[in-house]
């Protein structure tokens, strides 16, 4: 992965800073180059063969990856030296602040800055819209949260920080006044989805949100918790109907109908932290004299923090105002969603303005990523379910979710909606009623983490249909087979998924496994060795992208085959480049010799624009935009959501595919001596690259060299810069190439030929996916279940797991290697949730700065069953299918996998997690 | 302030004076530049931090840096990730981790480079019944956190290495 540091096109934003964004290339070279992590570029190549990731080797030689790693004497250009910076951030949110007492930091341990919410004020820093609230708490307010900062010290230079942050441990440093509870702030969003189907499952709904629209109950009680009921009252009536829907659904639940089984279950899950291993940092140089500002941050949304970086200071005094910023993006130490729009950029930026030509580096330790780190929403749920007990079918269903989002709203609003579409899991119900809201704390923010909303309202679900199958009586999994969402069925929003649906096949394979068929046998062996043995099975589906993600790449050519690749998204451990290098290569014949990631400022040729959020805009407004025939709906969007594969290689893979469709084929037809009205020219997508050969029948093979030669020589397409944009659906355009009109999921297009320069094509016939789009809940989704038995010693509660099994479908596995790790990896982490990791929300939690790995316990090995966890993974349903995403829906079944077995095991159900050993003990007693 | 001296890497450092309560995490990231010891917890707890220690006896462990003072490391050879490839070859161990993908954000890897080759170099002294191996595996590595594999094919890795040298790394029983 080898690019020149200083790639970049300058973007103008709206506060008049150009902004240019840069992956970070390595500081310096280990002791051999580092860019042999690039396959091809080194006699042993681990990625070409599949043999590895092409950061392999960077990897296990200690390289300079990550933002944590770089300091200014490892960038070139830069003052020698680096200055330290750290945040002082309030424990206390029930009491006014008083102002801060540095009498510790006497004389050389004396910070050279201390920047305060006054300066933020006089200086006219702004707060970019999504972390609205203050940066640093001013003096005479309450904090608005606990582990707000409140004031950012800056020292000269590191012995000087080390000795202060070291006289400052454990010591108040912060003033605090009269007491005023937490403070109130309106909740994040409410909303209603209600769906009523029609007679049978193919026919048009009576009520949707995707028919009838979103709607949120507008009224709310004085604490800020929605008011549901539907009210006399003229306002509001799309919110009514919606709501006369549901409480009918919600009658017929409690009518006490003898014919229905009726569960009413509460669940409640905890907040927990994505715990990635790096924590966040950053380094900054603000250079006064050419107003030029560099930034060094790791994150998984870098387009959105150069744009709140340059809104923060776009309306800054001058002497704070940079003319230019310079992002450069390094890999991220894990991300799990923590590193998407954290507002810790912004805080490195202003240590670097308010210290200028200083090079400035600020960087959590683990206490401070506890206290100030984004965290997974802790949810409170009630889910009524009613089954026919003649059928086993599930007839309706109504759940109410609470979301605890903490001091931001972040992503709050965004976790509650996908929680309420996954409220249904892998089934189909006629009638749904599901209200959710997110709502303010004085808690650490909660926002992105993998699972999103969807572990757990699905967890919720599935721990009750096992509940369900036990009560009817119904075995587990004849239970979802007679429920399970069938293709083309309706989603609780009232659309069809648009993808492979594969619950029949993923619960034949639960249902065949040893695990699950010797459940009986395993019971009794542990009846006589004096433990308890339980067998768990759980089944989820998870949606995958956002329903507003933008994606860039090019792909180009040499004369003599090598391949290089730019693309905008970030790697964070989840092999992105080593994915869009074998996607790639199935359209080029050879895996790339160069891939730089997290790029998003190559694609100047393509002179992009947008405007409006691509989320709430009007048809009208889209349609009035897409007459310029650069707008797109979203430039570039993060890295997350399980998009890696599914959007992340979807722009190099179609710029790939242009230059072989009019680059390599018509320069192989001229090696083959066909003439382009010769029928054969037409069939370009017979052709197939074996062993780095095009292969055609009846044909010599033709090496990729002798190919992108000849496409150099005359002139062909030997690169292509492609954006595509995907809500819920793919935006589609026409461009015309060589004389032929070219249709295509993407929506700028821009080609070199030869050893040219690139030239934008126009497209035509541009269509984005309509906005009421906006309204699907999700349309792509992927599934997996899971199996596990377990042993419950009866003496401690002390459980262990002997055996589990996943089985997924993901489409097209780009990367197969990386697939079984996530998978591996999302078995872990759901572990983990289950059983150990918890945080109080409040005083007692990680706001207070005093939590760390001692006290939040993550799993080890020892808590896995290392030699046996078996992953399979199902195989694409056709050679065509696309890849999708699958590193959250990993781990969703596997939560209440374990807690169904352990319910197997000791007959006790648990709903709240974690469920501790001292828990099971209780129980057991 | 004391003076320090240590070898890191087969090279000599110092003697160098440093304040007694910097950390070894910090002398190596923030003095040497020397960020492949990466700092992840602060607590002793992830072991990301962890380097090896050559003992004068020629037997070998692995130390966290982040909680222990640089001064306690005086007079010691240690090495660290940047120093298991030599000449541009990657070690046993390190192309393993490659092959097994044992790795995906890779912020703890050194730690496990580090400690997997402790424990190759502890077999290779005192090798171990093949019915003990998952488990002499299991106990080496299970200090050291790793949030997004599952330990899984680090495990992997590990054992086919030892696998693949019976004769070096198991005993005949």
């Amino acid at each position: 992965m080898w690019t020149s540091r200083r790639e970049f096109v300058k973007g103008a934003t709206a506060s008049g800073i150009a902004l240019s964004l840069s992956r970070l290339a390595l500081a310096e070279e280990p002791g051999f180059a580092a860019r042999e992590t690039l396959p091809g570029r080194q006699a042993w190549n681990p990625a070409a063969t599949g043999a590895g990731r092409i950061d392999g080797v960077a990897k296990v030689t200690g390289a300079k990856l990550y933002a944590s790693d770089f300091r200014a004497a490892d960038l070139p250009g830069w003052p020698a030296n680096t200055s330290h910076a750290m945040l002082i951030r309030a424990a206390d949110a029930t009491h006014v602040y008083d102002g801060l007492d540095l009498s510790r930091l006497s004389g050389a341990l004396k910070p050279v800055v201390v920047v305060t919410a006054a300066d933020l004020a006089r200086t006219g820093m702004r707060v970019p819209e999504f972390y609205a609230g203050d940066l640093l708490c001013p003096v005479g307010k309450t904090p608005l949260y606990l582990g707000q900062p409140v004031a950012l010290l800056i020292f000269e230079d590191f012995d000087t920080f080390d000795q202060a942050r070291l006289a400052l441990r454990d010591e108040a440093v912060l003033k605090f006044g009269k007491e005023t509870g937490p403070v109130k702030m309106p909740n994040y969003g409410a909303f209603r989805f209600t769906r009523v189907g029609g007679p049978t499952p193919d026919a048009l709904d009576v009520y949707s949100p995707v028919k009838n629209g979103w709607v949120s109950p507008g009224r709310f009680e004085d604490s800020g918790r929605p008011i549901w009921a539907r009210l006399p009252i003229p306002s509001g009536q799309d919110y009514a109907e919606a709501a006369s829907y549901g409480e009918k659904i919600r009658a017929e639940l409690a009518a006490n109908n003898p014919a229905l089984l009726v569960l009413d279950r509460e669940f409640e899950t905890q907040s927990v932290d994505p715990m990635f291993l790096e924590p966040e940092s950053g380094l900054a140089w603000y250079d006064a004299r050419r107003k030029n500002l560099e930034l060094v941050v790791g994150v998984q949304s870098p387009y959105e923090a150069a744009e709140s970086v340059a809104y923060l200071l776009g309306n800054a005094q001058a002497a704070f105002k940079p003319a230019r910023i310079n992002n450069n993006f390094a890999y991220c130490g894990g991300g799990f969603g923590g590193r998407d729009h954290t507002p810790f950029p912004l805080y490195v930026a202003l240590a670097a303005v308010f210290f200028p030509n200083r090079p400035v580096r600020l960087a959590n330790n683990r206490f401070e990523q506890f206290q100030l780190g984004i965290k997974r929403h802790a949810f409170k749920i009630r889910t009524r379910i009613g089954v026919d007990r003649a059928t086993g079918k599930m007839v309706g269903f109504a759940a109410d979710h609470a979301l605890d989002g903490g001091g931001l709203a972040n992503f709050s609003g965004q976790v509650a909606t996908v929680g309420a579409n996954a409220a249904l899991g892998i089934y189909y119900v006629p009638k749904v009623d599901v209200t959710t809201y997110a709502f303010h704390s004085r808690g650490v923010t909660a926002g992105s983490m993998r699972g999103y909303g969807t572990l757990q309202t699905m967890t919720a679900l599935e721990v009750l249909v096992d509940e369900i199958c036990t009560a009817l009586p119904l075995d587990p999994i004849e239970f979802r087979r007679r429920n399970a969402l069938a293709t083309g069925g309706r989603t609780m929003a009232g659309n069809p998924y648009i993808v492979s649906i594969r619950t029949p096949e993923i619960l034949d394979k639960l249902e065949q496994h040893p695990i699950w068929k010797e459940r009986a046998e395993q019971k009794a062996r542990g009846q006589q060795a004096g433990f308890l043995v339980g067998t768990g099975i759980a089944c989820a589906t998870k949606d995958y992208g956002t329903g507003g993600d933008g994606t860039l790449a090019s792909v180009e050519l040499t004369p003599d085959g090598r391949i290089t690749i730019h693309c905008d998204y970030v790697e964070m451990g989840t092999g992105i480049g080593t994915a869009v290098a074998n996607r790639v290569a199935a359209h080029l014949g050879r895996v790339a010799d160069q891939i730089a990631v997290a790029q998003v400022d190559t694609f100047g040729p393509l002179a992009l624009v947008t405007s409006g959020d691509s989320y709430t805009m009007k048809q009208k407004t889209q349609d009035a935009a897409a007459r310029n025939p650069r707008w797109v709906p979203a430039i570039s969007t993060a890295s997350t959501a399980s998009i890696g594969a599914h959007v992340g290689t979807h722009a190099a893979a179609e710029a790939a595919r242009i230059v072989f469709r009019f680059g390599l084929w018509p320069a192989a037809l001229e090696l083959w001596g066909i003439a382009p009205n010769d029928p054969k020219a037409s069939e370009w997508k017979t052709a197939r690259w074996k062993d780095g050969q095009l292969i055609m029948p009846g044909l010599p093979p033709l090496a990729l060299p002798a190919v992108a030669a000849k496409a150099h020589a005359r002139n062909g397409v030997t690169g292509a810069m492609a954006h595509a944009f995907n809500r819920w659906a793919w935006s589609q355009a026409t461009f015309s190439l060589n004389g032929q009109a070219w249709t295509a999921d993407i929506d700028a297009l821009a080609v070199r030929r030869g050893s040219g320069k690139y030239v934008r094509v126009d497209r035509s016939n541009v269509k984005f996916p309509p906005t009421d789009f906006n309204r699907i809940g999700q349309s792509y989704t992927s599934g997996c279940g899971h199996v596990m038995r377990i042993e419950i010693d009866r003496a401690t509660g002390a459980l262990r797991i002997a055996k589990a099994y996943s089985v997924l479908e993901c489409g097209q596995a780009l990367v197969p290697e990386v697939v079984i790790g996530q998978a591996q990896g999302g078995f872990a982490m759901g572990v983990g949730y289950t059983l150990l990791e918890t945080l109080p929300l409040y005083e007692d939690g990680p706001g207070n700065g005093k939590w760390n790995l001692g006290q939040y316990i993550v799993a080890r090995g020892s808590d896995l069953p290392l030699h046996n966890l078996e992953i399979e993974v199902l195989p694409p349903v056709d050679e065509n299918e696309r890849p999708k995403g699958m590193a959250e829906v990993v781990m969703v079944p596997v939560v209440p996998a374990l807690l169904n077995a352990i319910y197997d095991a000791i007959g006790h159900r648990f709903q709240s997690l974690p469920v501790t050993q001292k828990m099971i003990k209780g129980a057991l007693k | 302030m004391t003076m320090l001296t240590v070898t890191i890497n087969g090279r000599a450092y110092g003697p160098r004076e440093v304040r007694d309560e910097l950390s070894m995490n910090d002398f190596l990231r923030e003095y040497l530049g020397m960020t492949g010891t990466k700092f992840g917890c602060g607590a002793a707890q992830c072991l990301s931090c962890a380097v090896i220690i050559d003992n004068p006896d020629g037997t070998s462990h692995t130390m966290p840096t982040c909680v222990v003072s640089a001064m306690n490391f005086n007079g010691k050879a240690i090495r660290t990730i940047e120093g298991h490839a030599k000449d541009g070859e990657l070690s046993v161990l390190q192309k393993a981790f490659i092959n097994h993908f044992a790795f995906q954000c890779g912020y703890c890897t050194p730690g496990f480079v580090n400690e997997g080759q402790v424990l190759l170099e502890r077999l290779a002294k005192k090798p171990v019944a093949r019915v003990d191996l998952e488990k002499t595996i299991a106990e080496a590595l299970d200090g050291h956190l790793c949030r997004c594999t599952g330990y899984i094919k680090y495990h992997e890795a590990v054992r086919d290495v030892i696998l693949a040298d019976p004769g070096r790394y198991l005993s005949r029983d």
